[in-house]
């Protein structure tokens, strides 16, 4: 009795010590949850959005793998179209102060208006937390949330790895495909590819 | 200062320099600018000799800190796509990537080239190809150079060699490049090497019986989303040899049949290799293996049982 009250101490032990070592979501895993300043100064907490669909973007304003989806106009339509079916959509800045797509709250209202961009909120991540919390390694890093709080979805934003912006047209959107599937009540048939584009500029 | 007595020399002799370009030394094209670099499509030989194969190269002089991508560039980043504008008759095979390295940080890590390299490119002239004629040779370059940040750029490049029936001469000028090209590629792993591959659950196990004791190895997955690039891969030594440790990509989502790549080992270069994984002793549920050599013996030892006997993909 004692030696399995101690072995299953070990377990528990060696169980919590795995997650702390590794720490990022992946998918099947809960999303982890964050509290963040949104560019528009509001507070933004992951689990007020429980219930609802949520769309997470790794964005970097210097990067033209970033670059392609904003001039051809891809992302604004994704965000328009999926915030019109009530998906929660975050753009999330994970860039450190000095380096490439770091911006003040008001550089980045001011970037959202230009490119008429419409996430439900942009939210500031200087110091990396939310970057790390879930292993986004590129912009433009994509995550889907479920109703339930899984990540159904972690990867690239669509199967063509390119900075060109004619291959917008025809690419298959792993983000839009993923909640059509998950919304129709169907399991994600791809729910985790290699996130291309630049990498995302922590602190480090 | 290489670059204005290029200019100047050009200017004075342009057209003996034409010439020369066309029929003296034929394996000969100019720099390319791209983004904080240089790319030029050179050849071994002086000519093509119709029937025969021969070797092109891109030649990538990149500026301090940047860096180009391998076929499997890592965490980020893209490799240098090309399309290949031939004449009938001629055609390239698949190119040959020298054993690239680790650049990144520690949570992203991201596998390619600083400073010079060239990529080989095996070219193929069919017989029936007319001699005495000239072949034009077109590549359109994508590449993506990175620092802190990358910028995309293109190329256009092109080369002009004669086609003629005699055995080929090299070209002085660019078989140093070749030569220090073909020392970067990884080698065939020896023959005498046993080198396996368990399924581990979250990890590859990779042993490798190399017939002596290494300091230290790195392996470079040459397929993406198989390893986690930025995980540190741990490595121990086996009689005979060593053991690699190398974490699964959170992308792999379903079993791979084989593992590629390239080991390097301290101090050495790199060698290819391409080996079936193997499930784990640990996955039928043993562990604590008394078989030491056994890559199932480290997920048991490192892991509690009712962990490793847990399916290795809920999803």
């Amino acid at each position: 009795m004692r030696r399995s009250t101690l072995y299953r101490m070990i377990v528990v032990l060696m169980l919590c010590a795995v997650p702390l070592l590794i720490a990022a979501a992946k998918v099947g895993d809960d999303a982890p949850e964050f509290t963040a300043t949104a560019s528009n100064g509001k507070t933004v907490r992951l689990a007020d959005y429980r219930g609802k669909y949520v769309v997470l973007e790794w964005h970097n304003n210097g990067c033209p793998y970033v670059g392609k989806h904003y001039n051809s106009g891809n992302m604004q339509r994704l965000q328009k179209h999926w915030t019109s079916q009530g998906v929660v959509w975050l753009t999330i800045l994970s860039s450190a102060p000095g380096k490439q797509g770091y911006v003040t709250a008001s550089e980045e209202n001011d970037y959202l208006t230009k490119e008429q961009a419409v996430p439900t909120a942009a939210l500031l991540d200087p110091t990396g937390e939310i970057g790390h919390l879930y292993d986004a390694k590129t912009s433009p890093q994509m995550v889907v949330i479920n109703p339930q709080g899984v990540v159904i979805y972690s990867g690239a934003i669509d199967d063509k790895p390119t900075t060109d912006l004619q291959d917008v047209q025809g690419a298959t959107n792993y983000v839009s495909l993923a909640l059509e599937q998950a919304m129709a009540g169907k399991p994600v048939q791809t729910p985790a590819t290699r996130p291309y584009g630049c990498s995302v500029k922590y602190r480090d | 200062m290489r670059r204005r007595y290029a200019r100047l020399s050009f200017s004075r002799v342009a057209v003996f320099a034409a010439a020369l370009l066309l029929y003296t030394a034929g394996a000969r094209a100019e720099g390319t600018p791209i983004p904080h670099g240089t790319l030029e499509l050179v050849a071994e030989n002086q000519w093509i000799e119709a029937g025969r194969a021969t070797h092109l190269g891109l030649r990538f002089q990149l500026e301090k800190g940047w860096h180009i991508y391998w076929v499997n560039p890592g965490d980020s980043g893209e490799p240098p796509r090309v399309k290949w504008q031939l004449p009938a008759g001629v055609s390239v095979g698949e190119m040959e990537w020298p054993t690239p390295r680790r650049l990144g940080t520690s949570s992203i890590v991201d596998f390619g080239y600083e400073d010079d390299v060239m990529l080989i490119v095996p070219m193929h002239a069919e017989t029936a190809l007319a001699t005495q004629g000239l072949a034009q040779i077109g590549a359109a370059v994508k590449v993506l150079v990175c620092r802190e940040m990358c910028i995309p750029g293109t190329a256009q490049l092109s080369l002009t060699l004669p086609v003629k029936s005699q055995p080929p001469v090299p070209d002085a000028r660019t078989a140093d490049w070749f030569a220090a090209a073909r020392k970067a590629l990884p080698r065939p792993a020896p023959a005498s090497w046993r080198v396996s591959v368990a399924d581990a659950g979250d990890s590859f196990v990779l042993t490798a019986k190399i017939g002596q004791h290494i300091a230290q190895a790195n392996f470079f997955p040459r397929e993406e989303s198989q390893v986690k690039d930025a995980a540190a891969q741990q490595f121990a030594k086996v009689p005979g040899g060593f053991r690699l440790t190398l974490r699964k990509s959170d992308q792999l989502l379903k079993p791979v049949a084989r593992l590629k790549g390239v080991l390097v080992l301290a101090g050495d270069r790199g060698y290819a290799i391409d080996v079936p994984v193997t499930a784990s002793k640990a996955d039928a549920g043993e562990y604590g293996s008394s078989d030491g050599d056994r890559p199932a013996f480290v997920a048991a030892v490192f892991r509690p049982p009712s962990v490793v006997a847990a399916p290795q993909m809920a999803h």
